[in-house]
């Protein structure tokens, strides 16, 4: 959500091969005069879009890739050349390399969590008839709600004195391991990491499940004839069915974490002593605190440039499962 | 279909599993629950006994984030700014929706290119220089700046969105209208366009609901303070100094409701919208 874990982060390319192909054919039949009708109309309702788009989107990142090269500050209009100096910095800076070790973390945890949890939940409903629209509308409401909501309350559940973990900590006996959650450097990444799974779970609880329906029963009951057991029916038969969708999230999931932001400024803002610190909260600190504009846009670039391969990868798996009518 | 995968599921649901899923929907509606347990209690009982669970009912709370935490302009600056970036997505992504799914036109895949290459580029990219190039333009700080910014973040995802609908109706449509004498405009305002209300429709909640939760674009571009919306300044309620969770409680309230209202009530189109951004070719 969310500017949260964006899923359209990297949505699939539509095949232009197809539109193409139907552009041919309203072409075929028509006069000379509807064809230029039709050429004079699609400039004029895409020109407002790519207007905007070329202002807003091109002209910045443009600007983006610019910054990269020169030293700016924010206030002088001619900042001085430095070639790759930004990028030899970066390679340099041992608190970039910590924010980059605790954003690999993220990364793994922050993936593997939610799709294990998901998947799970998924599983256990799938095939639910009473209350299934509840339990769907209840899941997958965390990923809905403003990540600035989903912090103060989680805030409040990892408080020292008067948090609710701590206070069932102490009721289930583990009164020694309560602590700030998130004023504990030791901790404060994973506390963090915990609410972010809790609102991720239920994106991928919601694909997983649409993926589940679209699976061929009568494999499964066949399976069951042969006396394969629950866990064997689910790793020969289910799991191999939604693998496509299953790729797909985990490459979403992945996509979000490379550009993680809000939920950590908000709870930690990086701290406490950089230990929740993230390749995006320390861009935003360069660019925003320090006037280090160059190089916070520098780091900013890396962090999406990172996660390019995934998306291409994500690419390629939803243009397969499209050609494979796979789909929710 | 879903009636019969209940007998094919592995497993079968029993009351294990529902008992099961209870306990977890529990679990995932236990903060959610707790705001607005804390909301309702009185301040004095949020203070003594801050574990009791609707242990007292008061409005002070709401009463208190309402005129003391500025939470009444919060709301309006938030459907300030939602609202019209929300309308600009739809419109402008229907237009161009149609454009790519239908009409050939000059520049047409250049223009397309632009569409993709959005749908790649986070915000996060551009973000710095963005800052500054509103300066220049003297949009910090003002709503019409600010809803561009928001609504261009969505348009990339909203034109190819409506093109998947458009892309979708027959052909036979558009010919018959040509026979009656429509024009190419009249095709697409009173023909096609009415045909994809429900696409229209699950693009605005989706759009609405990204611009509601939206928290670095005014964080960014509202450095004053002018017209700060709700997660902005439910962020700036907390930092700084500690305050009551009694109010605090209430504003994440007043944050949140309209998002779980119409998430609730609206639930499929939210859902689709996201499932699409993931899943859909």
């Amino acid at each position: 959500m969310t500017a949260a874990p964006a899923p359209a982060a990297a949505p699939p390319l539509p095949e232009t091969g197809r539109s193409r192909r139907r552009g041919r054919r309203t072409q075929s039949g028509v006069s000379e005069a509807t064809r230029r009708q039709q050429a004079r109309l699609g400039v004029l309702l895409v020109a407002p879009a790519v207007v905007l788009m070329a202002v807003f989107l091109v002209f910045p990142v443009l600007n983006a890739v610019y910054y990269v090269f020169v030293d700016f500050d924010g206030l002088d209009t001619t900042p001085p050349w430095v070639g790759l100096a930004n990028f030899t910095e970066l390679a340099q800076d041992r608190q970039m390399w910590a924010a980059a070790w605790n954003n690999l973390i993220w990364i793994v945890l922050g993936t593997a969590g939610p799709l294990v949890l998901g998947t799970g939940l998924a599983l256990l409903l799938w095939g639910v008839r009473r209350g299934s629209t509840f339990y769907r509308v209840v899941f997958f409401l965390p990923y809905v709600l403003p990540q600035v909501a989903v912090g103060v309350v989680w805030g409040w559940i990892y408080a020292p004195t008067r948090g609710w973990l701590n206070r069932g900590l102490e009721a289930v006996g583990l009164g020694e391991v309560t602590r700030g959650w998130l004023g504990d450097p030791d901790t404060a990444l994973y506390a963090v990491l915990g609410t972010a799974i809790w609102t991720a779970t239920g994106f991928v609880f919601v694909i997983v499940l649409s993926a589940l329906r679209n699976v061929a029963t009568e494999l499964v009951d066949a399976a069951m004839l042969d006396g394969a057991n629950y866990r064997q029916r689910l790793r020969s038969v289910v799991l191999p069915q939604i693998m496509p969708v299953f790729l797909m999230v985990t490459a979403l999931t992945l996509i979000g974490g490379f550009a993680v932001f809000d939920i950590v400024f908000v709870m930690t803002g990086g701290g406490p002593a950089n230990a929740t610190e993230v390749l995006g909260t320390y861009a935003y600190s360069n660019a925003f605190q320090l006037s280090r504009i160059s190089y916070g846009t520098t780091l900013a670039l890396v962090v999406t440039a990172l996660a390019v391969p995934v998306a291409v990868w994500l690419n390629r798996l939803q243009r397969r499962a499209s050609s494979e009518g796979l789909g929710a | 279909m879903r009636g019969r995968g209940r007998a094919y599921a592995p497993g079968r649901p029993g009351m294990g599993r529902n008992l099961t899923l209870g306990l977890l929907a529990l679990l995932t509606l236990f903060p959610v629950i707790l705001v607005v347990s804390t909301t309702l209690k009185s301040a004095q009982d949020v203070r003594v006994n801050p574990f009791g669970l609707f242990s007292s009912f008061s409005l002070e709370n709401l009463d208190t984030a309402w005129t003391v935490g500025d939470f009444d302009s919060y709301l309006l600056n938030s459907v300030l700014l939602s609202v019209p970036s929300t309308v600009i997505v739809v419109v402008l992504s229907t237009m161009a929706g149609y454009a790519f799914a239908r009409l050939p036109f000059p520049g047409r895949t250049l223009a397309f290119y632009l569409v993709v290459f959005g749908l790649l580029v986070p915000f996060f990219a551009y973000m710095v220089p963005l800052y500054f190039q509103m300066r220049s333009m003297g949009l910090l700080d003002s709503l019409v700046g600010v809803n561009l910014v928001l609504a261009s973040t969505q348009l990339s995802f909203g034109t190819w969105f409506m093109r998947a609908f458009f892309s979708d109706l027959p052909t036979e449509l558009e010919q018959a209208g040509r026979m009656d004498g429509a024009s190419e405009w009249q095709l697409f305002r009173q023909v096609m366009v009415p045909l994809v209300t429900s696409g229209m429709g699950a693009l605005a909640v989706f759009t609405f609901l990204q611009q509601w939760n939206n928290f670095l674009v005014p964080l960014l571009y509202m450095p004053s303070g002018d017209y700060r919306p709700l997660t902005l300044g439910l962020y700036l309620f907390i930092g700084g100094r500690s305050v009551d969770a009694g109010p605090l409680a209430a504003g994440t309230l007043i944050t949140i409701l309209p998002v779980v209202v119409l998430y609730v009530l609206l639930q499929r189109q939210v859902t689709q919208g996201f499932l699409s951004g993931a899943v859909k070719g």
